[in-house]
């Protein structure tokens, strides 16, 4: 172990302890005052171990916004240390076909959820984990349409992205092959893409075959859909073969054969063939600065004792509401005022119907059919537009989500479950606008940790509205053009974006293009908090893409330095 | 139309193959299980109330021993376990139970002037449609929203109850037979393994 060291001279560190005892508060008060009178030494923190040197980057969460990065920068020679709060497992032996034990998977600490439109966290959108949210997304991977970055200027509503979508198309290029996408020979709605997907389409379950049929008859085109599940065995180069799907069904409880692209089957192990070190079970809670405002260290808990890590350069990539939950707690990267500002989610309604047929919708990949004439609907009377797509369903989830929609209780609801078998549904995924009255807050609620939690304000805006109720509509006569009974609808908010947007000022934005934030200069967000706008397609793709980008714009940076 | 019926015993017998992993068998055996429950948290009038609750909510006079679903929430609650998101307008997971409970016995006192847990099937029904309504009598409901509370309720219900084995029988989900993968993937078209509805 080294020598215990003492907390150089100028480290801020501005986690408040928690006080409840109205008392000791006031007397605590009376101290600071007569301490800011006197000029008597300030008492330093309890020295931490300091497990390894300063290394150049330490990189917060490896779900997606981490991990791609975090190869790149090993790729460069750099020494690099991922700090992840969840465990790392093994899926092959690990991971269960049964949606309650695979709880783990999940963000469970408790958020608050507040507005109108509340929005569920947990096994909704937030992931923990080596492999961080990817471990439980659907592996669906669209890309964003050029419009999707430009919405204020066409629309005049929204913003636009600091950058086009020629800035990320060489990095879906490569993530489509690197990952192994899935997917159609000719895209119907991007013609004009330079290469196809490496792998065929995974077969159509018996939502998608439905949805494809009704489609067809109502002139509504569609395709098998982009998804990062490999329909063949695939090399990849530092981590061998991965095994091709097996239609398991599961994707969105965690895959246990590696076919899905999670992080912890592709960069992670990627980034540890080039040196990288992950740290599991690291739940960070401080970050420290010198007395310019750079970031020396980290500071997290991992089990059950303090350490710190000192780095050259931080990279946040703890998704949209952990990363601005970090920033505010150590009063970092605030002055343009974003930060927490302009939460968004996905519309991701629901419509689901019972079929005479046998539909089993536990088998296939879930979301195997997609359509994005939706993209800019001709009669639409919102900004920006959806896609829509065939969804598979795990009955946990199914039954879950039903209840909180039908209300049905006794009897009837088990009745009603018994049709599990002959259910299937679609949904949509649509953008979404920043508004001032979705944000994320501090609440005075404290964690089992003793850290205030997130209070998350969503309120879908007129725009959201309107686009669901044109979605619910079609998406009807989708079903009902199918021959589906006992049609219902079930209006949810996927996804979590925003929150540390992107852009071209540090008075309303916090990170600039490069994903650098504009009042530290050795900070740098990569996520989902970052998008300046939600995008009408799922994010795991572009936040990739972000993550590839943001590597390489600082390995520029750097490169810059040293000549 | 009329839902399917599927034959008893078909996850039990998967359970007993090598067509599901060790994980898995590991995850879902322990459920099949029916040894007696001692609560944890609540105190025994309380956990009876719930279980009473429950009964109503997942009503099984089919079979000779019922899923028990109170252990399920009791055993969350004792450990602060939570699944990551709360409605802001509900208090914490132990006392909004605690407090919609008891709103759950005030709607009993007001409509029959005795506590949930006595009353017949059939009142113990109609103080439910009061619940999921929200027109329940009693002065909980003043600090605690009976809709979220009975959405919560319900929703946690409905998990416990469909992860157990018996109930995935009773839909004929056998997606836990997880070792082989599935090519049958089109409308009408099974595996082996796949039972038919009766």
């Amino acid at each position: 172990m080294p020598d215990e060291e003492v907390l150089e001279e100028g480290v801020l560190n501005p986690i408040k302890p928690e006080i409840q005892d109205p008392l000791l508060k006031s007397i605590l008060a009376e101290d600071e005052e007569f301490a800011a009178a006197s000029p008597v030494e300030l008492e330093q923190s309890a020295p931490l171990p300091d497990p390894v040197d300063e290394v150049d980057c330490v990189v917060i969460g490896t779900g997606a916004g981490g991990a791609p990065l975090l190869a790149r920068l090993a790729m460069a020679g750099l020494k690099v240390v991922a700090l992840e709060a969840g465990p790392r497992r093994d899926p092959t032996k690990e991971y269960a076909t049964d949606e309650k034990a695979q709880h783990f998977l999940f963000w469970n600490d408790e958020r608050l959820s507040a507005g109108k439109t509340p929005v569920a966290f947990g096994n909704n959108n937030s992931g923990t984990g080596v492999g961080g949210s990817t471990l439980h997304y659907t592996a669906y991977t669209p890309r964003a349409h050029r419009g999707d970055l430009s919405l204020f200027t066409d629309f005049g509503k929204g913003v636009d992205w600091p950058f086009g979508i020629e800035e990320l198309e060489p990095y879906y290029e490569e993530l489509e092959h690197f990952l192994g996408v899935s997917g159609p020979a000719s895209y119907p709605w991007d013609p004009n893409r330079r290469k196809s997907y490496p792998l065929a389409p995974l077969p159509l379950n018996g939502a998608a075959l439905l949805m494809q049929k009704a489609c067809a008859d109502l002139g509504i085109r569609t395709s098998p859909a982009a998804n990062a599940a490999l329909s063949a065995r695939y090399y990849q180069e530092g981590i061998g073969w991965r095994e091709a799907c097996t239609n398991r069904g599961f994707c969105q409880a965690g895959c246990n054969r590696g076919a899905k692209a999670s992080m912890d089957v592709t960069f992670l192990p990627l980034a540890e063939s080039y040196g990288a070190e992950i740290r599991s079970d690291a739940f960070v809670t401080e970050i420290e600065r010198d007395a310019q405002g750079r970031i020396t260290a980290v500071v997290y808990e991992q089990y059950g004792e303090q350490k710190r890590q000192r780095c050259r350069h931080l990279f946040l990539c703890a998704g949209a509401v952990e990363t601005p939950r970090l920033l505010l707690l150590n009063e970092l990267a605030l002055t343009s005022g974003q930060v927490g500002k302009n939460f968004m989610a996905h519309p991701g309604m629901q419509v689901w119907g019972t079929f005479a047929n046998d539909i089993r919708p536990y088998k296939g990949i879930p979301g195997g059919l997609i359509s994005e004439d939706t993209h800019r609907p001709a009669d639409a009377d919102f900004v920006g537009g959806y896609l829509l797509q065939s969804i598979g369903v795990m009955p946990v989830t199914f039954a879950s989500q039903m209840v909180r929609q039908r209300k049905l209780w006794g009897q009837p609801l088990r009745d009603y479950m018994r049709n599990y078998n002959h259910v299937a549904g679609i949904n949509i995924l649509g953008d979404c606008l920043p508004h001032q009255s979705n944000f994320l807050e501090l609440a005075e609620e404290k964690d089992a940790r003793g850290l205030p939690k997130p209070r998350v304000h969503f309120s879908a805006q007129e725009n959201e509205q309107r686009m669901n109720t044109h979605a619910e509509k079609l998406m009807r006569q989708i079903w009902q053009a199918a021959g589906a009974q006992d049609i219902w609808a079930f209006e949810r908010y996927a996804h979590t974006i925003g929150t540390a947007r992107m852009g071209l000022s540090g008075d309303d934005a916090v990170v600039n293009a490069d994903g650098r934030a504009f009042d530290v200069p050795n900070l740098y967000i990569c996520d989902n908090s970052v998008f300046p706008s939600a995008l009408s397609v799922n994010p795991a793709l572009t936040i990739m893409a972000l993550s590839l980008r943001t590597a390489d714009k600082f390995l520029a940076a750097q490169q810059r330095l040293d000549r | 139309m009329s839902s399917p019926h599927y034959p008893e015993g078909t996850v039990r017998a998967l359970l007993q193959t090598d067509l599901v992993t060790e994980a898995t068998k590991a995850a879902l055996l322990p459920r099949l299980q029916t040894t007696p429950y001692t609560p944890q948290l609540f105190d025994a009038s309380t956990y009876e109330l719930l279980r009473a609750v429950a009964a109503c909510i997942y009503p099984q006079p089919e079979r000779e021993y019922p899923i028990e679903l109170a252990p399920v929430i009791d055993k969350r609650l004792a450990e602060g376990d939570s699944d990551g998101w709360r409605y802001d307008v509900m208090p914490p997971d132990r006392e909004a139970y605690r407090v919609g409970l008891g709103g759950i016995n005030q709607a009993a006192e007001a409509m029959y002037q005795q506590p949930f847990v006595v009353l017949a099937r059939d009142q113990q029904n109609l103080v439910m449609e009061a619940v999921a309504a929200g027109t329940a009598a009693g002065t909980n409901w003043q600090r605690l929203p009976i809709d979220r509370f009975f959405e919560e309720l319900l929703a946690e219900l409905t998990e416990a109850y469909y992860s157990h084995p018996l109930a995935q029988e009773e839909i004929g989900y056998v997606g836990m037979a997880d070792v082989p993968g599935w090519s049958h993937l089109e409308p009408n078209q099974l595996e082996p393994r796949e039972p038919e509805a009766l």
